[in-house]
């Protein structure tokens, strides 16, 4: 449970490139309080942009929180439970521990829950009333109703792409948050960006950068993600750790992608065409 | 020798990645056109396909990779883009003497508005690939060293002789393209002309040059030549065969901009006409005379404008249709062996297979199949329901859920008495049972499900074997053919397979499994068609119900490459249980299932090794059939228990039902 959770106190600016007017809107939707939806394929960059609008609202402003931003990554067996909290046995008796959810609502930070789909379907219940006008968070194990600090916002992403029908976000959930689209980004800005991230030169970024625009091209084939920018990012990274550019592209873009060797093949030849 | 065949799906893919499209590869022998013939050794392309030759003299398998790239980079860096326009705005051109414009291409009449027609268009072609394949290995450096390797090896297989006449430039040329230095083909040069050509192709290699550029580089050539040609033939004709697929796709893309001045001239008129209507009070005062005004001049000529440019485009596309062959830019397409029981082997890529989706055309009667399915649709379902698992179930002993374990509490609490660390996994949750199944339903698209349900047909054979009612394969879809009044409605075998694939498809929605439907027709062996109704991950919508009901009678049933291609995305799907479910109306027939055109032996052990392969890759197979003498051929072509023959087609929903259940209970 401990991995799926994330405390982030954001003490530095994390890197963040606006690709469109993305980062407004977010500052606009956190002053009405309006909770947000992030949509968008795996690995372009979501989590980024909330750690980066989490400093922007809270170290930017020199807002007193320890803990701005607490991300939640749901998955299969995480139950509301696991986000509200629980009785823990301790001796012979038994003491209530607070979830992530409700430090987050009690300390007024941003819970940004990740892959939202993943989860079980009982923390809807929660999501409803902490996104509508009440912002409150019903405690059942305690009888606790809490009343959400004014700061509090909730953030959900989801990834349409990947997730099947029978996990699609319900209407009555979708729609009590503003939605922002997320895809990876043109060719140029993502060069720009695995270059910032990695280390390495231009010239190396621009040609990971088309590797990942013609890999996606592919996407039908058994892989629907595409390769993600964080994985452009880390080929980069291996490469300015010493590891040759066709090398670090085969671990950390054609194995990762896809298992299918036909497909594996495929893009190892796109690779292979594509550095020099 | 690199075989196309053991390379081509990756090549498949690997194009698909560098083009950002799919392309059909086909080996350059599958190239069918009424006005074109293509040199089967080269590689070459049309709008949806990269033709490639079936065999290759190369060091390795990169080659073909080699070969697609260059055929990729004319569509990249623009050669099929000129535009006489442009040209003339670089470069001063005469006017053309006849006005015959609009038939060949803008690089045609460029060539044409030369001094020697003929000249400019070969050293064109050179100039182009010299540039080309520079942009190419500039954008993809990775390729070079395989391009490298080939163009060696195809160079060493070539003789080095003099180059004494004019005619041997263009062999330099090669020579140069093959990786030849420049210093040995100036050393074999006794025409003086080498250096000053390769100087000039040079420039092509350096700068980021475009189409234009080898365009005039190939007119400085030829001025350079000139002067030692003999004699200039007046009326020199551009060679045939010199790229002419490539003069198709120079029209095609010029289409495009034709389509684009079309949309303009209509919002033109649009505007003019919407001006008219709004001035129209204001001018009835004013414009007493009853003369022609000038908006409607105006409009006038803009229609008129629009009707001869719609006209030539129309003219254009069925002449591009007419050279290239027909093209399949939806349809992706794949390969499949076919097996020959007289030879006890496969036919290696015997088949080509064209998958394409179903779309709802609009005007199909859902409402009509959904009232249809409401019928079966309860029996089907008490079918499946026993099949159905309770769906929860009771997980004990974790970490939280909605009840508490009342053992888990009191061994806990023992534990704690005890003065042990007690286990903390106190509650109780019910937990959803997944079903892990992934089906297929196959429906055969054949002519002969037109038949209506009522008058069953016998098959009739005539003296040499062969059914006399093999319908003519092109006429399904020609109005000519129609009759004239249109038949009274009804029941076809093909709305029966509908409602029985859509009562399937809700059954098994509510049953959770996954699941797919496919029909699949064609004509002949490169033709096999292959549609997807629904695949196996896509949800069901009413998309998919237009999609069944765009379920059409269409050509013949080669049953096995469809067979192949379900068994291949059934393998692909992952579950643990995989059903393939035939429904079929007769025998596997085609025009070339066999060397004999009423030889069903070939057809059906062709399909029976189709359905082993799917058995030996964990697949359950099943076929049924509505043809009453099936009995006498599914016995060869199905093991045991793994066929149904319905005597009344209406029992088909419920028989499939009832077989699905068998299998995955």
């Amino acid at each position: 449970m401990s991995e799926a959770i994330n405390f982030a106190t954001l003490d530095s600016e994390p890197y963040y490139l606006e690709l469109a007017d993305e980062i407004e809107i977010f500052e606009a939707a956190y002053r009405a309080r309006l909770p947000v939806l992030l949509k968008g394929p795996t690995g372009c960059g979501k989590t980024r942009f909330v750690e980066h609008m989490a400093w922007r609202i809270f170290r930017q402003t020199k807002h007193p929180i320890e803990l701005p931003l607490i991300t939640i990554s749901c998955h299969e067996d995480l139950t509301a439970t696991d986000m509200v909290g629980r009785f823990l046995l301790k001796g012979d008796e038994t003491i209530w521990s607070d979830g992530p959810l409700t430090r987050a609502v009690r300390s007024g930070a941003i819970c940004y829950l990740d892959e939202i789909v993943e989860a079980r379907k009982d923390t809807t219940v929660l999501i409803h009333s902490l996104t509508d006008h009440r912002r409150l968070l019903p405690i059942d194990k305690t009888g606790e109703l809490v009343s959400a600090h004014e700061d509090f916002l909730m953030v959900i992403s989801y990834n349409p792409g990947y997730q099947s029908v029978l996990k699609d976000l319900k209407p009555s959930t979708r729609q009590r948050f503003v939605s922002l689209e997320f895809d990876y980004p043109d060719p140029e800005r993502e060069a720009a960006i695995i270059s910032h991230e990695s280390g390495v030169d231009h010239k190396m970024a621009e040609r990971l950068s088309v590797i990942g625009q013609k890999v996606r091209y592919l996407r039908e084939h058994g892989f629907e993600e595409g390769v993600s920018t964080r994985l452009l990012i880390y080929t980069g990274e291996l490469v300015k750790n010493g590891i040759t550019p066709r090398r670090a592209a085969e671990i950390a873009i054609v194995y990762a992608v896809s298992d299918d060797r036909t497909v594996q093949q495929a893009i190892a030849e796109i690779v292979d065409a594509i550095l020099p | 020798m690199i075989d196309l065949a053991a390379t081509e799906q990756t090549l498949a893919l690997f194009v698909e990645g560098m083009a950002g499209r799919y392309l059909h590869i086909k080996a350059t022998q599958e190239f069918s056109s009424r006005r074109l013939s293509i040199d089967l050794a080269s590689a070459n392309q049309t709008t949806d396909t990269l033709l490639l030759p079936d065999q290759l003299d190369a060091p390795s398998a990169s080659a073909y990779r080699v070969l697609a790239l260059e055929q990729l980079a004319y569509r990249e860096f623009g050669t099929f883009g000129f535009s006489l326009a442009e040209m003339r705005s670089r470069i001063t051109l005469p006017e053309p003497e006849n006005s015959n414009a609009g038939r060949a291409s803008d690089l045609i009449q460029f060539f044409y508005l030369c001094p020697q027609p003929a000249l400019i268009a070969q050293w064109f072609a050179i100039a182009e690939r010299t540039r080309v394949v520079a942009r190419m290995e500039r954008a993809y450096p990775g390729i070079v060293k395989h391009a490298r390797a080939y163009r060696t090896h195809q160079l060493q297989a070539l003789d080095l002789d003099l180059i004494e006449t004019i005619d041997d430039l263009a062999r330099m040329a090669s020579l140069n393209h093959l990786g030849a230095t420049p210093a040995l083909l100036k050393s074999l040069d006794l025409t003086g002309l080498v250096a000053p050509i390769l100087a000039q192709l040079a420039t092509l290699s350096t700068t980021t040059t475009d189409v234009y550029h080898s365009a005039a580089c190939a007119m400085s050539i030829a001025s350079l030549i000139a002067p030692y040609l003999n004699e200039v033939p007046a009326n020199l004709v551009i060679s045939e065969a010199e790229n002419e697929t490539q003069e198709w796709m120079q029209r095609e893309a010029r289409l495009q901009n034709w389509e684009e001045d079309l949309g303009q001239l209509e919002q033109q008129a649009l505007s003019i006409a919407m001006l008219d209507a709004n001035d129209i009070e204001v001018q009835q005062t004013e414009d007493a005379e009853g003369g022609l005004r000038t908006t409607e001049l105006d409009l006038k000529s803009i229609q008129n404008e629009r009707d001869v440019l719609q006209r030539r485009i129309g003219m254009e596309k069925s002449a591009i249709r007419d050279a290239l062959g027909d093209e399949k830019t939806n349809a992706r397409s794949y390969r499949y062996d076919e097996w020959d029981h007289l030879h006890q082997r496969y036919l290696k890529h015997w088949c080509r297979l064209f998958e394409e989706r179903l779309e709802p055309q609009g005007d199909e009667d859902i409402l009509a199949l959904k009232q249809a399915v409401d019928v079966w649709r309860h029996r089907v379902q008490q079918q499946l329901e026993q099949i159905k698992p309770l769906g929860y179930q009771r997980v004990r002993r974790v970490t939280d859920g909605d009840e508490l374990d009342f053992n888990a509490i009191i061994s806990a609490r023992q534990d704690i008495r005890a003065g042990q660390t007690p286990d903390d996994r106190l509650y109780s949750r019910r937990q959803r049972v997944h079903r892990d199944v992934c089906a297929a339903l196959l429906v055969d698209l054949s002519a002969s499900t037109d038949d209506s349900v009522d008058i069953p047909e016998p098959v009739e054979y005539d003296e040499e074997g062969a059914p006399v009612n093999l319908r003519d394969p092109f006429d399904d879809d020609d109005p000519c053919h129609a009759p004239l009044v249109p038949p009274e409605p009804e029941r076809r075998i093909i709305d029966v397979q509908r409602e029985a694939v859509t009562v399937m498809a809700g059954a098994l929605e509510q049953l959770g499994d996954s699941y797919g439907i496919y029909g699949f027709s064609g004509y002949g062996k490169d033709c096999v068609e292959y549609y997807v109704a629904k695949d196996l991950n896509q949800p069901f919508t009413s998309a998919t119900l237009g999609a069944i009901a765009a379920m059409q009678p269409k050509r013949s049933t080669r049953m096995g490459p469809a067979i192949r291609h379900t068994t291949q995305k059934l393998a692909n799907s992952g579950n643990a249980l995989k059903v393939l479910l035939m429904i079929s109306d007769g025998f596997p027939q085609d025009s070339d299932y066999g060397p004999e055109r009423g030889d069903h032996k070939w057809g059906l052990e062709d399909s029976a090794r189709a359905l082993r392969e799917a058995q030996e890759k964990g697949i359950e197979t099943f076929c049924v059939t509505v043809d009453r003498s099936g009995h006498d051929y599914l016995k060869t072509m199905c093991p045991d228990a793994r066929y149904m023959v319905i005597e009344e087609i209406e029992d088909l929903p419920e028989a499939l039902s009832k077989v699905y259940s068998a299998l995955t209970g």
